[in-house]
């Protein structure tokens, strides 16, 4: 029997469903499969299950209700709606099904009776037969199940006590045996452990993927140094750290002791036009400082400007963990109402309480500081130094949304998955006690990384052109953080992951990766599922969804091949030129001071400082930085519309994104805060999944005329700037062949992918192959996929391939695409 | 340049005009403003333009029998202001001979559009006293019984839009008339009612004598009378004033059985459902003045208070909400400074409100609505529940035909509630009902964004044009007056304007449905403020735009610049080229086939 062998749950639980088991287990194929459609993980056992049950749709759904089958598995609650198509047996396994919730997903479940509503907990008994369940989400999902009269009453009772049973991972311990459940079967294993990670986002693992984010850029002062390869420097910092290329690396040894944690200043980002962004945790009081040691800090801490730095200091306006944490508690309560009695919070008091929550205050807070690092990083050659007291929670914040709004690459979703990698994984960021998956470490549970996502969704909000992510991606970040599977978020930093997987023996080994060092006996100990990283999507979403992360066409961004230079159009360069080199400014509250022990080793109690080196700085350079902030209030002002092109050709693409700040314009993500609040919900018109079909349109038409123009333009000049690959003509000839719109995106992008740096040469026979999973995948489509039979398991190969150029974008749907038949043929 | 809000003209053509005028502009200092036709500079002045948001800006301002001009002298400050004088609700002057201080001396303008202009001149002579007597006589032109600029205007339009709505038609439309509902012209000589339209939708079986014995029973002779019908259930949208109950608590026969004639042209409606926009305590109040509501001798009927507030509170509303907008944005609390403004609840109220009408009807029970006298809180609501039941409603023309019927026709008070002309600004009759009802529409197409055929410009512009007296579509309070005034004959309708150039005000993302009901959420949690309207005098906030549309402008641009890029090489090199020309041709004509919509084959034309 291929059963979680794993399987912590109770005996007592099981018994009655060793029937269902075995009907879902009889296939001989692996993938096992329940009597009424639902599709179950390898492993999966469906406890149980009710029939003519309708779920209530949001507005993102469409609305009205969904009728369908109820299943508790000891994994997830799913619902299979009535006539959804026969699930394909050789498509790979996905966690979640459209209208499926985590069990670990779920906060409380309450019945709601004729005229009662209760909350059902593990030990409460059920005095009615409930009509409605509710299962209320972490995610601030709420999802509702309506019973029919029809509906056997057993039923209806013996899930919701299987529901209330099973869902709270309470205990220590709980976690892994939910990880077991979703992921403990020897096929899940072996699945895993036969995925490719993602070879087009940098996971900042490596030595060289340090190297390649330099070369990108253009950092060519800075060096990756393995000083820490084996955490004996800093526990908390990652394996790889970049420092300056004139620090060596015994040099280098002596400054850690000067930083909280050994957190010492490292290289984030390079702004084109030549600023550096470091990080770095608060200086170590008490310390003697000894000439060398001065000499080399002072070397970390300008990195490569010898002229100025300034210490952004996020402590004071910032909001602590503890603020955020109390925030968004009380953003939920108000967003979800009062779970246990459905009481909601009066409308006419809404728009005060959600501003006494302070979530926006505090969003406006970090974007207002963000804006501030943009704009210094923008206009000159210095280095600007975040500083935290731990430097693991808003300096993660800023760092990343610093680079959010200068660096368009951040913006698409490979480069967003780098970032977060960068600055909060690789970084050290406490997710695993952040999120506090065990419920063990209150005290310091705070979603500060939820609070970076509403931000990016803010600077998306407003910026929606200049993403080529979508708010789909970011809120299907958010709803992973509270799904304990990935390893992503199972760790507070590097150390603790390389542990992890030390001991698991590595099951999940990428392929291309470079942990195979690590330890390739993979027989070690079996019993702990391998964990896979968050961004192996296609585990947790449908092909569908996934499409929409991405906007169908994305901004056009000629931007790789701008960033291996240093830019030098620097207009306030000469403004801090007479800045005495090696002033260091605290930037704080909007003003720049100079203070006398900042650096601390260069106060008059160290001493050292001030015999050997330059006299200390003097505030005249303060009048030029504040010039710079003074330059920010006012770009915000007159900015005209932000087009990416207008009359006067593009934009410079390093010109920061500045969100606006003012009350009006920080709007509540309603997508995913309000989901839960059934009885607010507004009803997106029903075609409103589509309503971005005109843009898509348009969008495939610019598309058309761009690759027209560049055909035109290659075969008339031959001396064009926008060079088309010569096997073009070929190529649409091949599309023209085929099913007409299903090509159109792969082959209009080849121009762009031809670009970036990982692209294969855009030959024809290579797009033939690397397009075929991608059409087979979608809907439309799906039946005429009979060439594709792999098993499922060893399917990896075609899956990855469809990722292959980093600049795929999935082609539109033909659900959203009404009648589009002659709109591609036109090559 | 037509339009006060150029920053929305996305089209080519337009902001090559937009362009043109800029470029005369730099030749010769306001001597080129593109002025209307009919349009006469009355002066020009040198003074100082306090803006609230780049400080004191030296210019010169032009003022002609429309419009007020301002333009920034220093080229560094490019500040232009050009406000139709119909949009100023008060003029002051402001500082005296003795005071002091810079630019503390000059003249303060309150417009009705949600902003302010102070102006400083020098205190020499009587310039100021000239100025401030120029614009008062020519933006209160009623008051010194002189003719609105839309009595002097020369525009012509293709189209005309005073043929957009026409009662019969639409009646005929709608339906009407039928076997329960007929066409009454008892009002030809507005003898039984002075502010209704001539034509009116009333239940078969009523006589007109009965139909005159109602009128005496309600206010101002604002009888029951169909709005709009259902379909397919017939159940009907009925519009009237409030009864004349008084504090004796009069009945009356012929009003009770009239109700009841209503009921029975349906054959679902047990109950007939009396929506009272009201709450509860102003009608009782209006008993005191001779009004009342109805009590329970109506049988067959039930009665419904949706405690929507008069037009008095709604004013003051609205006061408080410019107050913490302009000109600046309250910063510390926005949002519980917005909750103290209450706009948005009122909003909610009356969106809720028109939500039950709507609901009601579309389950088949027909329904009455009324207020105090008909012609405010019962033209929001009406037309809202039109609104959200008929499809029709939500296309360009329908939304026209709308306006013209349920605000227009039926005798909305826009001289009263705008004062267009008048100079006294503190009249307790002025209210911004028919903004609030924009408000609600801009609601629903936030919440809807596919379902309406027009887009947020043609809101912003009936805003504009509602205060800018250059067109006839909102002068007078009601059909008889706009009679004795000629409107229709020498004043050109608004919809003349939009429907010429029709495309700039439709919807890109528009998808025609057939008959959906679309009920908007009335929450606070869905709500917005309408930023772009209230807060667009706030430089900071102009580049908010709707994130998609411009995502569809950007994309917009691009192809226009591809399609002139493609034009020149193919002129240029039309011989080496001629397949790719060829292949070209046949995309533009497949991409056109698969979009039907206007625009695209307009834009497609230049190939």
């Amino acid at each position: 029997m291929l059963t979680g062998s794993k399987n912590t749950f109770k005996v007592r639980q099981m018994l009655p469903d060793v029937k269902e088991r075995m009907l879902s287990q009889s296939s001989a194929n692996a993938q096992s499969r329940d009597v009424f459609g639902l599709r179950c993980l390898p492993g999966e056992c469906v406890l149980q299950r009710t029939v003519m049950v309708r779920k209530k749709l949001t507005a993102r759904e469409g609305r009205g209700w969904l009728s369908g089958t109820l299943f508790c598995t000891h994994f997830r609650v799913a619902f299979m709606p009535q006539d959804s198509p026969k699930p394909d047996d050789n498509a790979d396994p996905v966690l979640l099904g459209e209208h499926d919730v985590a069990l670990a997903s779920i906060e409380k479940v309450v019945a709601v009776g004729p005229n009662r509503i209760k909350l059902v907990t593990p030990n409460s008994s059920l005095k009615f037969t409930p009509e409605e369940l509710v299962l209320y989400c972490r995610d601030m999902r709420v999802m509702c199940f309506l019973f029919d009269r029809l509906t056997p009453d057993a039923q209806v009772i013996e899930i919701t006590y299987t529901i209330a049973k099973t869902y709270q991972p309470l205990k220590p311990g709980s976690v892994l045996s939910f990880q077991n459940a979703a992921l403990g079967s020897v096929e899940m294993k072996q699945f895993l452990s036969n995925r490719r990670r993602d070879a087009h986002m940098n996971w900042f693992e490596s030595a060289s993927e340090w190297e390649q984010e330099l070369e990108r850029c253009g950092a060519t002062s800075w060096r990756v140094s393995s000083v820490n390869d084996r955490f004996e420097m800093s526990t908390s910092l990652s394996r790889f750290i970049v420092v300056p290329q004139k620090v060596l690396d015994t040099e280098l040894k002596k400054s850690f002791a000067h930083f909280n944690e050994g957190r010492i200043p490292r290289w984030c980002w390079r702004h084109p036009r030549g600023s550096d962004l470091l990080r770095m945790a608060s200086f170590q009081n008490n310390i003697y400082h000894e000439k060398d040691d001065i000499r080399n800090l002072e070397m970390v801490l300008f990195g490569c400007q010898s002229s100025l730095c300034v210490v952004v200091e996020l402590g004071e306006e910032l909001p602590s963990p503890a603020d955020i944490q109390l925030a968004h508690c009380r953003l939920r309560a108000l967003c979800l109402g009062d779970i246990s009695t459905s009481v909601s919070m009066p409308d006419d008091k809404w728009l005060s309480t959600l501003e006494s929550t302070h979530w926006l205050d505090y969003i406006r807070s970090c974007l207002r500081k963000a804006s501030e690092v943009a704009c210094l990083l923008r206009s000159g050659h210095l280095t600007v130094a975040l500083q935290e007291v731990e430097d693991r929670d808003m300096s993660c914040v800023v760092s990343s949304l610093v680079q959010v709004m200068c660096d368009p690459h951040c913006r698409t979703q490979q480069g967003f998955q780098g970032l977060v990698q960068k600055e909060w994984v690789m970084a050290g960021h406490r997710f695993y006690s952040r999120i506090n998956y065990h419920r063990d470490s209150d005290k310091e549970e705070s979603p500060v990384f939820l609070l970076f996502l509403d931000c990016v969704w803010q600077m998306w909000f407003q910026f929606p052109s200049r993403f080529q992510l979508t708010d789909d991606f970011l809120l299907a970040l958010h709803d992973s953080i509270h799904l304990p599977l990935f390893s992503t978020f199972l760790a507070n930093c590097q150390r603790e992951r390389c542990k992890r997987s030390q001991n698991l023996g590595q099951s999940y080994t990428p392929v291309n990766g470079w942990r195979d060092v690590l330890n390739p006996d993979s027989s070690s100990d079996p019993s702990d599922p391998p964990l896979p990283p968050v961004w192996d999507w296609a585990l947790q979403y449908s092909q569908e969804r996934r499409e929409r992360f991405t906007q169908p066409v994305p901004p056009p961004a000629p931007l790789q091949l701008l960033l291996n230079g240093n830019l030098n159009t620097n207009p306030d360069a000469h403004r801090l030129a007479d800045t005495i080199p090696g002033s260091v400014f605290l930037l704080s509250r909007g003003t720049f001071t100079c203070p006398a022990n900042l650096p601390p080793w260069r106060s008059s109690t160290s001493g050292v400082y001030k015999k050997s080196h330059r006299r200390a700085p003097s505030s005249e350079g303060v009048p030029g930085l504040e010039r710079l902030l003074k330059a920010w209030a006012l770009t915000e002002f007159p900015q005209s519309i932000p087009s990416t092109f207008g009359p006067q050709g593009p934009l410079d693409p390093y010109e920061p994104l500045l969100p606006l700040l003012m009350g009006p314009c920080m709007g509540l993500w309603r997508e995913c805060y309000l989901r839960g609040a059934l009885h607010a919900q507004a009803f997106s018109h029903p075609v409103s999944t589509n309503s971005l079909h005109p843009v898509e349109r348009l969008a495939q038409e610019v598309q058309q005329l761009k690759d027209k123009l560049a055909q035109i333009s290659t075969s008339s000049s031959s001396d064009s700037p926008t060079v088309t690959p010569e096997p073009r003509q070929t190529d649409t000839n091949l599309n023209r062949s085929t099913n007409n719109s299903t090509f159109l995106y792969p082959a209009s992008r080849t121009q762009a992918a031809g670009a970036s740096r990982a692209a294969p040469p855009p030959t024809s026979t290579n797009h033939q192959t690397s397009r075929g999973p991608s059409s087979t995948s979608r809907p439309g489509n799906r039946d005429a996929a009979g060439g594709n039979k792999h098993s499922f398991l060893f399917r990896h190969s075609s899956a990855t391939d469809a990722r292959h150029n980093p600049q795929y974008y999935p082609p539109p749907s033909n659900a959203k695409l009404p009648k589009s038949n002659g709109a591609s043929v036109g090559f | 340049m037509a339009s006060p809000v150029s920053a929305y003209n996305s089209n080519t053509l337009d902001s090559q005009i937009s362009n043109t005028v800029r470029d005369s502009l730099k030749m010769e200092f306001l001597a080129d403003v593109s002025l209307l036709p009919g349009e006469e500079r009355i002066t020009d002045k040198d003074l100082i333009y306090i803006c609230p948001f780049s400080g004191a800006v030296k210019g010169k301002v032009l003022i002609t029998n429309y419009r007020l001009y301002f333009k920034s002298s220093d080229a560094d400050l490019p500040v232009t202001l050009d406000v139709p004088l119909g949009a100023i609700s008060r003029v002051e002057k402001m500082g005296g001979a003795s005071s002091r201080g810079e630019n503390s001396y000059g003249l303060d303008i309150t417009c009705k559009d949600m902003r302010n202009l102070r102006f400083a001149l020098k205190q020499e002579g009587h310039s100021r006293r000239d100025i401030f007597e120029v614009i008062f006589r020519y933006a209160f032109p009623l008051s010194y019984s002189q003719h609105l600029f839309a009595y002097l205007t020369q525009e012509k339009f293709p189209e005309n839009g005073w043929n957009v709505y026409k009662p019969v038609e639409e009646f005929r439309r709608q339906g009407l008339p039928n076997n329960k509902w007929r066409i009454a012209f008892i009002n030809k000589n507005y003898s039984l009612c002075d502010t209704y339209p001539t034509v009116l939708a009333v239940p078969y079986k009523s006589k007109d004598e009965d139909l005159s014995r109602v009128a005496a029973f309600r206010s101002r002779g604002r009888i029951p009378v169909l709005s709009w019908i259902h379909r397919e259930n017939q159940a009907v949208i009925v519009r009237c004033s409030q009864p004349l109950v008084g504090m004796s608590g009069k009945r009356n026969k012929d009003d009770e059985r009239y109700l009841d004639l209503i009921r029975e042209a349906n054959d679902t409606t047990k109950k007939l459902t009396i929506y009272d926009a009201r709450p509860n305590v102003n009608a009782v109040a209006n008993k005191a003045t001779g009004g009342g509501y109805e009590g329970d001798e109506y049988q067959n009927a039930e009665l419904i208070f949706l405690d929507i507030q008069n037009i008095h509170v709604m004013r003051e509303s609205l006061k408080k909400l410019k107050d913490i907008v302009y000109p600046n944005v309250e910063e510390s609390h926005w949002l519980s400074s917005l909750e103290s403004t209450h706009w948005l609840e009122h909003i909610k109220l009356v969106l809720s409100g028109a939500i039950q009408v709507a609901d009601k009807v579309s389950n088949g029970n027909s329904v009455v609505v009324h207020c105090s006298d008909g012609w405010d809180r019962t033209a929001q609501l009406t037309s809202l529940a039109m609104l959200m039941l008929d499809s029709h409603y939500r296309t360009l023309r329908g939304f026209e035909v709308l306006i013209e019927k349920e605000w227009i026709s039926f005798g909305h008070k826009f001289s009263s509630r705008i004062g267009h002309g008048d100079k006294n600004h503190a009249d307790q009759d002025r209210s911004p009902i028919f903004v609030q009802f924009i408000d609600c529409v801009w609601q629903m197409t936030k919440q809807f964004p596919t379902a309406f055929e027009f887009n947020e410009h043609l809101l912003l512009t009936i805003l504009d044009h509602l205060y800018s007296c250059r067109f006839g579509t909102f002068l007078y309070n009601c059909e008889n007056a706009r009679d004795q005034h000629d409107v229709r004959t020498k004043t050109v309708s608004l919809w003349s304007l939009v429907n010429s150039k029709a495309d700039l005000y439709l919807n890109p993302f528009y998808t025609p449905d057939a008959g959906q009901v679309l009920y908007p959420v009335a929450s606070m949690r869905h709500l917005e403020l309408w930023v772009s309207y209230y807060i667009r005098w706030n430089p900071r906030i102009r580049q908010q735009q709707s994130p998609v549309e411009q995502r569809y402008k950007e994309l917009l641009a691009l192809r226009d610049e591809y399609l002139k890029k493609l034009e020149q090489l193919q002129l240029s090199d039309s011989s080496s080229s001629f397949h790719l020309v060829n292949s070209s041709t046949s995309n533009t004509t497949s991409s056109t086939a698969s979009t039907p919509s206007q625009q695209y084959t307009q834009l497609h034309t230049p190939l």
